[in-house]
């Protein structure tokens, strides 16, 4: 086919109202055939909005959608499959409970004459990405990594000129993101486009060929990777410039806080470690080494026998959650909006909730105090939301994210278990985060760290943690050990 | 100007669309068939309006917990006749008192069957309260031997239950005044205390709720405790009413509970709800079924009327997240 345009994806002046706010503010961009293009920006800056209107989602307000030289009024999520856009959400579109080939040709069996031909197409397709996943495998059995194979290989099963990855390194462990890498360079040279919408920048310099900032529903600037350095795309993204990305490193490490002992499971080994007064201990490891399992063991999320818990010199058990926030324990979750948040209860009430036991008197829950502890931890947090009220699902991740910190704050938690705590949100939050945590041990708290982000890490810490197979197999002064040392024990 | 005076017309009647439904109602039947506001049929409303409410304010703390119970039919079928079996040997005050608490403790022991069982989503705990209530249906019926069992055999007084049943204070059923007590009682627990908002935050987010230190298995628990302990006084005010308990009275409350809730705009999701909303349900259920009968509809297209009712509100209720 004679090719019209340069262009597989032209993008005039969009622009998106939703009550009381314009999301998209006319929005161009141009993405030429072959290229990988990354959008970055912090989040609300219309990234997601933009991507659910050209995927079919959303209807655009105003503006030109142009794909592969046809204008495009009105599509659907499937119209926009057949036309070739695909959409990888971080949160994949799969049916665990059916098989890889069974996945990649979802509702379409019969253009492949039956299961047979699905498979063996299922195959040719993951063969093509250098995938050797079983296409008979359930995908519930799956890893992080190779369930995005089988959505790549989805994608390409529908002949997809504009594949659109959406935060996908999210659940990667960094072997695993080596092997994206390496896929996309393969469908850029086919001639598939690749938008990368991603937090993280050292990958969008490693991948991307063109890059667009957008903030506030605005594109700020679209220049080729090689013309932008770190510092410009976080200034552009942020509309001022950031000096640190973290903040100084806290020192106030004191006496022993809380021993571990012979913590055992059948998936944790001999896990022992101390914790001190006003330390910053970092756990890390690969996704499914075990972190989570340590922390959730620790704070009585999972029923765990025969491990020894001294807190403050004494012997104590922590068989529930509630025994764990009464003796001085808070947890951040790994997953927000599953086990943090209740979406849809205002914010005040997500504030609140760990409180409401010292706010109650006979039974009865003293509501103007609960209104106090709301707006203090809105302010002391400096939480953007229009009012108290407000439902947090409405906020951003990075506001969430503060909402449950707050909640804890409240308490003046001896020790803060984070999971996690800047997954998904932008560079400005992660900043105040960082601050909070700092002021935290300033206090006399102590903190546990769970992060797949090295430099976080590294940066924030006093001591890290190596987790491998369940088993700690490292331990490292952060000032010190460089990410490879690390890495090294990780993978073990 | 005029467009945003509009919008909060339109916006008064997304947020108050019960209540329109109820004035619509009204105003409709009473054109079509002036009788529906004589005194005679306000007053039978009235008393219709007996155990459905109790049935519908209990069921609405499990759906704000988020979750479900089809077991009222048995309880309600059960403390029925177990109430009037006890009239003679225990007097009518230790009758109504031991009714009562066996509606409660038959919610309580849904709760800890379903807490033991780890029943956590809706299907679950669908099911296991609909075997639940098939025992409670069965041990009425062993109990009664399917006979019909009439308060009027009583050797002894049942003064209490023909003054819930019939008595008026003023124009007002006592059993009504009864209700709006208990109703403002749960109205306060659900808002006001901790346990009324443990429901409401386990029914937000179970897994939230426990990391933050709630028991969910007590809490849900409580919820069903509640629900029972509400259905025995359904119970008590349906055999006021027909003066009479057989071993499936009970039959189709549960429907109709839920109906109630759901039209009143407490989500299945659960969560978000209220019990004074579940009231405005129960009065557009009532009245549509007084309506229904006035115009001479025939009881299967009540049938089809009702469960369009129930569509439309979930339907409606779905909209609303968008």
């Amino acid at each position: 086919m004679e090719k019209t345009t340069d262009y597989i994806l032209e993008v005039k002046d969009i622009c998106k109202y939703f009550p009381g706010v314009k999301a998209l503010d006319h929005v161009s961009l141009s993405i030429p055939f072959g290229v990988v293009y990354g959008i970055v920006g912090e989040n609300g800056a219309g990234k997601s909005t933009l991507m659910k209107i050209l995927s079919g989602v959303y209807e655009k307000d105003e503006g030109t959608v142009i794909f592969n030289g046809e204008t495009i009024e009105h599509t659907t999520p499937i119209q926009a499959l057949r036309r070739g856009l695909s959409i990888i959400y971080q949160e994949f579109n799969l049916v665990n409970t059916m098989t890889v080939g069974e996945n990649i040709f979802l509702g379409r069996f019969w253009e492949n004459k039956g299961m047979r031909g699905t498979h063996k197409k299922a195959r040719e397709l993951l063969d093509s990405i250098g995938s050797t996943i079983s296409t008979y495998s359930l995908v519930g059995d799956l890893s992080a990594s190779e369930m995005q194979m089988v959505e790549i290989a989805k994608a390409l099963s529908f002949d997809s000129k504009l594949i659109i990855m959406d935060e996908p390194s999210s659940s990667l462990t960094s072997e695993e993101l080596k092997k994206l890498g390496i896929i996309i360079n393969q469908l850029r040279d086919r001639g598939v486009s690749v938008i990368y919408i991603s937090h993280k920048l050292d990958e969008i310099f490693e991948y991307c060929n063109i890059v667009t900032i957008m903030r506030d529903g605005c594109v700020i600037d679209t220049k080729p990777v090689e013309e932008l350095t770190r510092s410009d795309m976080i200034a552009k993204m942020v509309g001022r410039t950031i000096e640190n990305e973290y903040p100084p490193r806290a020192h106030f490490v004191g006496e022993p806080l809380l021993e571990v002992r012979n913590l055992n499971t059948h998936k944790l080994h001999d896990i022992n470690f101390t914790l001190h007064k006003g330390e910053i201990l970092g756990l890390v490891g690969l996704v499914g080494a075990g972190r989570t399992e340590i922390i959730r063991a620790l704070y009585g999320a999972d029923k765990v026998k025969g491990h020894e818990v001294i807190l403050e010199g004494k012997p104590v058990k922590i068989p529930t959650p509630k025994q764990a926030k009464q003796a001085g324990m808070a947890l951040v979750p790994e997953d927000r909006k599953r086990e943090g948040l209740i979406l849809p209860f205002s914010v005040e009430s997500n504030i609140t909730m760990a409180s409401l036991e010292d706010l109650t008197h006979m039974g009865i829950v003293d509501s103007s105090k609960e209104a106090d502890i709301g707006k203090r931890q809105i302010e002391a947090l400096a939480i953007k939301t229009p009012t108290p009220e407000t439902k947090v699902v409405t906020l951003s991740g990075g506001n969430q994210q503060k909402c449950i910190v707050g909640r804890w704050m409240e308490r003046n938690p001896k020790i803060l278990i984070l999971d996690e705590p800047t997954r998904g949100i932008d560079v400005g939050a992660k900043f105040e985060i960082y601050v909070l945590m700092n002021k935290i041990v300033e206090a006399g708290g102590a903190i546990i760290m769970i992060s797949s982000e090295l430099p976080e890490v590294l940066n924030m810490s006093n001591r890290v943690l190596v987790i491998c197979d369940g088993r700690i197999t490292g331990e490292f002064n952060p000032e010190e050990a460089s990410a490879t040392d690390i890495m090294d024990k990780a993978i073990g | 100007m005029t467009k945003t005076k509009q919008n909060s017309v339109l916006e008064f009647f997304k947020q108050n669309l019960v209540l329109c439904g109820i004035v619509v109602l009204i105003i409709v039947t009473a054109i079509a068939e002036p009788k529906f506001l004589g005194a005679a049929n306000l007053n039978n409303v009235l008393r219709q309006l007996g155990p459905l409410p109790f049935a519908a304010l209990g069921m609405t703390f499990v759906i704000i917990a988020g979750f479900i119970d089809l077991s009222i039919v048995g309880i309600i079928s059960l403390v029925g006749v177990i109430t009037v079996g006890l009239i003679d040997p225990l007097g009518q005050g230790g009758a109504l008192l031991v009714g009562i608490l066996l509606g409660a403790f038959l919610g309580w022991l849904n709760g800890l069957v379903l807490t033991t069982c780890g029943a956590m989503t809706q299907a679950e705990v669908l099911f296991i309260t609909y075997g639940m209530s098939s025992i409670y249906m069965a041990l009425a019926l062993i109990y009664t031997q399917s006979e019909t069992l009439r308060l009027a055999k009583s050797e002894k007084s049942y003064s209490i239950f023909t003054t819930l049943g019939s008595k008026n204070l003023g124009i007002i059923p006592v059993v009504l005044i009864l209700f709006i007590v208990i109703l403002v009682l749960m109205h306060l627990f659900l808002r006001k205390t901790i346990w009324g908002r443990a429901i409401s935050l386990l029914g937000g987010n179970k897994d939230a709720a426990y990391l933050v230190g709630f028991n969910v298995k007590s809490t849900m628990r409580l919820a069903y405790t509640i629900n029972g302990l509400m259905s025995g006084l359904a119970s008590i005010a349906l055999l006021s009413r027909v003066t009479t308990a057989t071993a499936t009275s009970g039959t189709n409350y549960e429907t109709n509970a839920i109906l109630c809730v759901v039209v009143g705009g407490t989500t299945l999701k659960g969560g978000k709800g209220s019990v004074l909303r579940t009231m405005l349900g129960v009065v557009l259920i009532t009245l549509l079924g007084n309506c229904m009968n006035m115009l001479g509809l025939s009881t299967y297209m009540q049938t089809v009327m009702r469960g369009t009712v129930l569509v439309v509100a979930i339907w409606l209720d779905n909209r609303k997240e968008l």
